[in-house]
């Protein structure tokens, strides 16, 4: 296994910044063990969304702009586990069991639908989100949902935006094992979890089904001589994206402790873009480095960002750097793909 | 053919009698009634609803996009269309968003005897007082005043006030944070100000929603549980809550005060179809989960939603006024009107001394 990571000129800059920043939280007596514990938690919160994109990124569809689907797939899965009342990890469990197979179902249809549209994948995909969140807006407001504390509070009818998870299995995984070190807390079950999924990937990558979705990504054309079944495989590879996805969701939500309905997911497929853009992904050959890198470097310069900005009372400096970095890495990514789709570096 | 022609005839003049009948029995205009989405604000969206059913056939309810902000075009074509049905005697826009104004302006110059009523817009006053018949708000600016006064009587010692730039660039929203700092610097209240990652730009509320999750337990740790937290924006209570009840700290209002804002999805509210909309019920509710989760006297809003007060107390006044029974807008006149529709006491004050068409409202509080 060659486990090689080049770092590149956003990394660099990133990487910079976040030091500087450490430096500064330290100098302004801003509690780092707050910000360590929130970084990693931060870290799973996003980073099976981010996870999520790998399938289809491997197998040369491009990024997963389409992610709301996922993201709508493991709302019902979460929304049914609270109709039924199910609570504790049991409930969290149920919200996985309902989410993965309605994934399937919605990311057959996705595939299908970037099937026909080869080679336009990605801008497909982000019309594809736009347009398929304002439908599921339509479904939350009408959907026959029945237990009192999902339900609009004055109509009576059609589900609100954000139902609380406090009495069903908010922050469930987060408190396994977690532990308390000189006030730094673990989240040993969280990082588990996250822990899990990077490895049902990495083995997948290593099936021959895997190693057929990598050969694909790298070069249709030989894989179309090789005899593997293309349109197969790319089906399979969204299918893939769209259960991590909705996977990644369910862990959001219970992190966060609300489950957002409507027009939340509209946004969630960008900084996930960005993040693992970020964490060095070619394009072509993404691996889990990536994913983890990527992920902490973009959500622990928001998490610093913030409180330091605030602090020497400077809060639209906070903001500026955040749009900067989620936009400016996507324009950088798209600038340098050319140059960086020779630079295959797997990990797997 | 005499046999055919004849019950012919009979239907339609039965049919014209009955049209015509129809006709008679409704008043023979229709007001307009223009609110953000379900999704965006429930309670303006469900006070429509509301009048729509209480006076079937009346209301042309229309609904603004829900990206409002990237989508201003639409939103004011869709208003300037209220304009071009003659059948539409009265607009009552209830948005709380700013912009709107061009399409007011835009509609009386084609039809001036059109009565306007908005509660609220947010469009610069001086025009507003201009174009528009009625201008109803709650009083934000005088908001200032009252909030960190009632939580100091709820026992603050810190007042933390969350925004981020795009709301402090709006007048009042400013307004009203100069006011809370002043009125705290006047009772010994230590003001504190925090900017979010702004909701407007990029990434949506996600990234605010998830620094107030983690700004609020470190702030709580530096100031202590008698700390007040007052947030700007809609979706900030959902988490102000949640956190109230995780911390203890004092909740003295949300930015839009009703009892239907944030505590329904932080205290998991159980509300049923039978009991949705009924605010005594659902104080009720709010109160006995406080108590099971310590934080008697810690939260705090408005009995009533004020969102879904606004569109029946505007529609009923442009009807009053449309069948002749209401002389002017004048405060004496629409007091009383006031006190039917929300059943509890209104104070008004106008927008800015001397103003006779732009009022303020403020209602009285209600602590758990």
């Amino acid at each position: 296994m060659k486990l090689r990571l080049s770092i590149q000129l956003p990394q660099l800059i990133v990487l910079a910044f976040l030091i500087v920043m450490m430096g500064l939280a330290f100098h302004l007596h801003i509690s780092l063990t707050f910000l360590i514990s929130d970084a990693l938690i931060r870290l799973v919160m996003n980073g099976i969304l981010v996870l999520s994109l790998v399938p289809m990124l491997n197998a040369g569809i491009g990024i997963n702009y389409g992610l709301p689907v996922a993201i709508t797939a493991g709302l019902l899965g979460l929304c049914l586990a609270v109709n039924f009342r199910i609570t504790g990890l049991l409930g969290f469990s149920a919200a996985l069991l309902f989410a993965v197979p309605l994934a399937a179902i919605f990311g057959y249809g996705y595939a299908r639908i970037l099937n026909w549209v080869k080679g336009r994948e990605e801008i497909t995909a982000i019309f594809i989100g736009f347009s398929f969140v304002p439908l599921m807006n339509f479904f939350w407001a009408v959907a026959p949902f029945s237990n009192p504390a999902m339900l609009w509070p004055i109509g009576g009818k059609g589900l609100r935006p954000t139902i609380g998870l406090r009495d069903y299995f908010s922050k469930e995984l987060n408190t396994i094992w977690d532990f308390h070190l000189f006030g730094l807390t673990v989240p040993v079950g969280l990082l588990l979890f996250f822990a899990l999924c990077c490895l049902a990937v990495w083995i997948f990558f290593k099936t021959r089904t895997g190693i057929a979705m990598i050969a694909l990504g790298e070069n249709e054309a030989y894989a179309k001589l090789a005899g593997l079944n293309i349109s197969h495989l790319r089906i399979l590879a969204v299918i893939l994206s769209t259960v991590l996805g909705a996977i990644g969701i369910c862990v959001y939500a219970q992190s966060y402790g609300f489950i957002e309905l409507y027009d939340a997911p509209q946004m969630m497929a960008f900084p996930a873009a960005s993040a693992i853009l970020l964490g060095g992904s070619a394009g072509k050959r993404t691996t889990l480095l990536h994913v983890v890198l990527g992920t902490f470097l973009f959500q622990t310069t928001y998490l610093i960002s913030g409180p330091i900005a605030n602090e020497i009372l400077v809060p639209e400096v906070a903001e500026i750097f955040r749009m900067m970095i989620t936009n400016g890495i996507i324009l950088y990514a798209l600038m340098h793909e050319g140059k960086m789709k020779r630079g295959g570096y797997a990990a797997y | 053919m005499s046999r055919t022609i004849r019950p012919m005839i009979l239907a339609a003049l039965l049919t014209l009698f009955w049209i015509s009948g129809g006709f008679a029995e409704t008043p023979d205009y229709k007001i307009g009634m223009v609110t953000p989405t379900l999704s965006a604000s429930e309670d303006e969206f469900r006070g429509a609803v509301l009048v729509a059913n209480k006076y079937p056939g009346m209301i042309k309810h229309l609904v603004l996009p829900d990206n409002y902000s990237e989508e201003q075009e639409t939103a004011i074509t869709q208003i300037l269309s209220l304009g071009d049905d003659p059948q539409i005697k009265a607009i009552v826009i209830c948005a709380g968003y700013s912009g709107i104004l061009p399409a007011i302006e835009k509609i009386k110059k084609k039809r001036p005897e059109m009565i306007v009523i908005t509660a609220p817009i947010w469009d610069d006053p001086d025009m507003m007082v201009k174009y528009i018949d009625l201008s109803l708000d709650t009083d934000w600016v005088q908001r200032g005043i009252t909030i960190p006064t009632k939580a100091k009587d709820m026992g603050a010692k810190t007042f933390i006030h969350y925004s981020f730039p795009t709301h402090m660039a709006k007048e009042v929203l400013a307004k009203r944070r100069d006011k809370m700092k002043e009125t705290c610097a006047k009772i010994g209240v230590t003001f504190v100000e925090i900017s979010t990652p702004d909701p407007t730009t990029g990434g949506g509320r996600s990234p605010m929603l998830q620094f107030l999750q983690e700004d609020i337990p470190r702030q709580i740790s530096k100031y202590g549980k008698d700390t007040a937290i007052f947030g700007t924006n809609c979706p900030m209570q959902d988490v102000i809550i949640a956190k109230a009840l995780e911390l203890k700290f004092i909740m003295p209002e949300q930015c839009c005060p009703t009892p239907t804002q944030g505590f329904p999805a932080a205290m998991g509210l159980e509300i049923t179809e039978k009991d949705a909309g009924n605010f005594a019920k659902i104080n009720e509710q709010i109160k006995a989960k406080a108590a099971a989760t310590g934080t008697t006297g810690r939260l705090s809003t408005w009995p009533v939603a004020v969102g879904y007060f606004f569109p029946e107390f505007a529609a009923r006044l442009a009807m009053l006024k449309l069948d002749g029974k209401l002389p002017s807008f004048e405060l004496a006149a629409i007091e009383p009107v006031a006190r039917e529709v929300a059943g509890v006491d209104v104070r008004f004050s106008p927008m800015k001394p001397g103003l006779s068409n732009y009022f303020l409202i403020i209602m009285d509080s209600i602590i758990y």
